[in-house]
């Protein structure tokens, strides 16, 4: 194993690739263990280029820019500076530590501050483990297209598709995108086109939102299929794709390295008590990751697992939660990654066994049917049960251990999330746990429940101008209820609406814009918890 | 040439009056046989007289019924035992005894005279079953105005018990003391007619009946063009009374479903959604029509020529597709259908004022009930299941006990009317054969 660490710099090019250039002519002498990439600003330095760095096995990332006030495209050195210091949060959730990223002001003339710069973080980064990602790699087997896809067949009955279009007049991108129709879909790969598919984008359109299966009278497995697809068409297409250019991907495929040890529980509210074994683990997804990508946002991602514990502190559970629990895996399974999927879930499913929890909840619905389904037919029937938390808190009120004590009076529409809803049929706990707080009007939208409509984008896949035509479309229909909050149990539907609505759009932002909340918050609200 | 009724055991029980039962009944009676037509609603007639015009023939439903629920009423070898309930059944073929449990009207059959002057003061008003909800009855009623027999019924659910139709009763006919009666028969044979119940379009929310006012089923709506119907032939909006000017039919709803409904198909939907169609046209020319399908099934004779004067001659457009979703516009009311139009290969929308869904018509729930009372099978649809389907589908497992009509399986009414008179040569045959071993 190489002893040296490396380190992969990302040189601006109208100050300090000049600068390295200089540090060269000048005969000026540094470690060579520095791999420079010239690009045209640091501003163009995407979070993406540093993780997928990490992941290939650097030990380093040095990003170098001009001074501030010298970028020749005005303020990308300042914008660079803003990303890094996020980058830097997720290197440090993620265990690497975020002094591995070094970003660093290098004009044209200073060429000996850029060899001290590569000097002193070789000699730091010695100092260190190294990257504990290196040497990695990913050896996807070789995956068999017909074989798979006939599998794909029988085991999601797409050969009792009636061509009805039943399906396409249900969804909802076929609404706004008349070039996509899973019925063609289908019928394309019945009539033995389907490796012509594979390299299409109709695959990567679905949003797996569960909608024209949910109405399909031959029940076709529509989404499933595609699923099994994706497995065969991510080998071609996928990462032009993926929307935030794959990091979420690539953190979870980091997170299948063993020796990666996240420190993930920072976000842990001050005098909460926890547990290291015990009968309820709460499973706290990819929140702590989330709130420092979405950051901009500014959707305060990490009030949901702080509300969760406070709640189930208040009810007297002493939750367990994992500080080194991986993602589930959800967005690996959809866009066709089964093997580091099947590893997360292996480690997941270990870990959780070693506390000795028979009962796992979640607050993400994508984490809530991944564990509750996709587990289960992968490992088969683990020894504990998961429940969403808006069962667990249903329950709770039942039994009446749950009690409010703040009246908030507003009007609230609730959104079904996809995986909750459809996916496992979870409809009526979140509603109940919403009606039952005093001052509380719980309204539905036209379309609710088994009809309600996706937020538009899945598995951070084909984020384009149809899935915000869906948003928009859905947001509207929210607003035009009157309601003054929209709630929804899944994280991701509103880091997905805030996105559409923080762009420019063609609708008045007024028909748009909601306050919005996530059912455990607005919970722990209604307990004077936050 | 006038048949004398044979004695008691010599009878046949016909269970369900509808078309089909009252076929049946009349097959057997004309041949001498005692007849004892059960029926648990308060009228005989089926579903044959919800209905305004039959395909692919157009004749007046209620004209072509309504003689043969008369010659029912007339015939002395029929005993019509309305509002009543099959209890049990013992015996076997050429000897049954039958329990039959008489609901009580809170009327005295003998002295009622049908005027109606007690509908006419009953303060109740409550929706119709007849009319499939969507016109009103009182709370002592007759289902429907050619009632057979014309005798009122209380509906004790909803009655206020405040007296006034027992004031207003000449005959003095209300009793509201009536108490349930147990009749005990003893039969040779049993014919089961019972025919099919609607799958509840409800269940299928994507389509929004129950929900958006103008989304009707085939049945509400064909009453709706009933002139004895409830808006007296006219087509409105429920929600507006306007008349509609587009209106969109769609079919297999639950039907042909592997989840959501039943596998099999209604077998009449295809036929009767353009037979209402056409009325459509007749009522309000300027009205457009539109039908989603997925396969039209016209194999009758006569069906297909139907369907293409339907399109021909009435401009009524068939879409191959069927629609995903129905939205509504709640201020207008007005409705929205999402589809992919099959033959172009475009997802698109329309903009209707009114949706008709056909509905599977599905076996009854209450046939497993009757199954186990009279010892039959049933498929695993929930229909009553042939001893052989192919050349006598009207035998069943249990031998002197014959089916008949839609309990059987999907048909529509020719089929149901020559299935009925089969039962009935069938029913006679195995009176006839117990006689002559009697005889010997």
């Amino acid at each position: 194993m190489e002893t040296e660490p490396r380190i992969v710099a990302f040189l601006c090019n109208w100050c300090s690739y000049a600068g390295a250039d200089l540090a060269g002519m000048s005969r000026i002498s540094y470690p060579p263990n520095v791999r420079a990439i010239r690009v045209m600003c640091s501003g163009r330095v995407d979070p993406a280029f540093v993780i997928n760095a990490f992941e290939m096995g650097a030990d380093g990332v040095l990003v170098t820019g001009c001074h501030p006030g010298d970028c020749h495209y005005v303020s990308g050195n300042l914008k660079a500076e803003k990303r890094m210091k996020n980058t830097g949060k997720i290197l440090r959730l993620l265990g690497l530590g975020s002094e591995r990223l070094r970003l660093e002001w290098v004009s044209t003339s200073e060429g000996a501050k850029f060899a001290q710069i590569v000097t002193d973080f070789t000699e730091d980064l010695r100092k260190m483990e190294p990257n504990p990602l290196k040497g990695r790699v990913n050896t996807e087997a070789p995956v068999n297209t017909e074989e798979v896809i006939s599998k794909a067949f029988k085991k999601t009955n797409v050969q009792y598709c009636l061509e009805c279009g039943k399906c396409s007049g249900s969804c909802p991108i076929s609404r706004v995108n008349d070039a996509y129709s899973p019925r063609r879909t289908v019928e394309r790969f019945l009539l033995g086109f389907g490796g012509k598919v594979l390299p299409t984008a109709d695959l990567w359109t679905c949003l797996t939102c569960y909608t024209c299966t949910e109405r399909c009278p031959s029940d076709v497995l529509y989404p499933e299929f595609v699923r099994a697809c994706r497995r065969v068409a991510s080998q071609e297409v996928m990462e032009e794709l993926c929307a935030h250019r794959g990091i979420p991907m690539a953190l979870s495929r980091i997170m299948t390295n063993l020796s990666i040890k996240q420190k993930r529980l920072d976000w842990f509210p001050e005098g909460a008590e926890t547990s290291q074994k015990g009968d309820l683990l709460y499973f706290t997804g990819c929140l702590p990751y989330f709130d420092v990508v979405f950051e901009d946002f500014d959707l305060d991602l990490l009030k949901i697992p702080q509300s969760v514990v406070k709640i189930l502190n208040r009810v007297g559970i002493k939750p367990v939660i994992l500080g080194n629990e991986k993602c589930c895996g959800h967005d690996l399974l959809w866009t066709g990654d089964m093997e580091n999927f099947e590893k997360l879930a292996k480690m997941n499913v270990a870990e959780i066994k070693e506390t000795t929890a028979t009962k796992v909840v979640t607050t993400c619905p994508e984490c809530y049917r991944t564990l509750k389904k996709d587990y289960t037919e992968l490992l088969g029937n683990p020894d504990f049960e998961v429940l969403h938390i808006s069962e667990l808190l249903s329950e709770l009120i039942n039994k009446g251990e749950l009690k409010y004590d703040a009246k908030l009076p507003m009007k609230v529409v609730y959104q079904d999330a996809c995986r909750l809803g459809r996916h496992m049929g979870v409809y009526e706990p979140p509603r109940r746990i919403i009606a039952d707080i005093p001052g509380i009007e719980l309204v539905e939208m036209g379309r609710n429940r088994e009809n309600a409509v996706c937020c538009g984008v899945n598995a951070w896949l084909s984020c384009n101008k149809y899935s915000k035509a869906v948003q928009i479309d859905r947001l509207k229909e929210a607003k035009a209820t009157g309601a003054d909050l929209l709630v929804t149990a899944c994280p991701k539907c509103q880091i997905h609406w805030k996105c559409v609505t923080s762009e420019k759009l063609w609708v008045d932002p007024e028909e748009v814009t909601m306050k919005m909340r996530d059912l455990s918050v607005l919970v722990a609200e209604a307990m004077h918890l936050v | 040439m006038k048949v004398k009724a044979m004695e008691a055991k010599n009878s046949v029980l016909v269970v369900g009056g509808g078309i089909a039962g009252m076929q049946a009944s009349l097959d057997l009676a004309n041949r001498g046989f005692k007849v004892y037509l059960l029926e648990n609603s308060p009228s005989i007639g089926g579903r044959m007289v919800q209905l305004d015009k039959t395909f692919p023939t157009m004749d007046c439903s209620i004209c072509i019924v309504a003689p043969k629920m008369i010659e029912c009423l007339r015939n002395p070898n029929v005993t019509l035992l309305t509002y009543s309930e099959l209890k049990e059944v013992s015996g076997s073929a050429g000897n049954f005894t039958v329990r039959v449990l008489k609901k009580p009207r809170f009327i005295n059959e003998e002295r009622c005279t049908g005027c109606g002057v007690c509908g006419q003061h009953c303060p109740v008003e409550v929706a119709n079953e007849f009319d499939m909800g969507v016109g009103i009855r009182k709370a002592i009623y007759i289902p429907l105005p050619q009632a057979v027999p014309l005798k009122y019924t209380i509906d004790r659910e909803n009655c206020l018990e405040c007296g006034l139709c027992q004031k207003m009763c000449r005959a003095e006919a209300v009793e509201f003391d009536q108490q349930p009666q147990t009749l005990s028969l003893n039969v040779g044979t049993i014919i089961v007619a019972t025919g099919f119940e609607l799958f509840d379009a409800r269940t299928r929310s994507e389509y929004g009946y129950g929900r958006h006012q103008n989304v009707l089923i085939s049945l509400e709506f064909e009453r709706m063009l009933s002139a004895s119907g409830p808006t007296g032939g006219h087509i409105v909006r429920l929600s507006d009374g306007r008349i509609p000017r587009e209106i969109a039919f769609i079919q297999c709803v639950g039907s042909r479903s592997l989840k959501g409904g039943v596998p099999f198909c209604s077998s009449a939907c295809c036929m009767y959604a353009t037979k209402e169609s056409i009325l459509i046209k007749e009522h309000e020319p300027k009205c457009e029509v539109y039908i989603f399908y997925n396969d039209l099934k016209v194999f009758g004779k006569g069906f297909q020529d139907f369907v293409t004067r339907a399109k021909d001659e009435w401009g009524v457009k068939y879409i191959r597709a069927l629609p995903g979703e129905v939205t509504e516009d709640p201020k207008t009311g007005d409705l929205t259908l999402w589809y992919e139009d099959t033959t172009e290969n475009v997802t698109k929308s329309i903009k209707v004022d009114l949706v008709v869904l056909c509905p599977a018509l599905i076996p009854r729930a209450a046939s497993k009930e009757l199954a186990g009372i009279l010892g039959l099978e049933l498929d695993e649809y929930g229909f009553f299941k042939s001893k052989d389907p192919q050349f006598i589908p009207f035998d069943t497992n249990v031998p002197g006990i014959f089916i008949c009509g839609y309990c059987q399986g999907p048909k529509d009414i020719p089929e149901s009317v020559a299935q009925a008179s089969g039962a009935a040569a069938r029913a006679a045959e195995v009176i006839a054969l117990m006689a002559s071993k009697e005889a010997q």
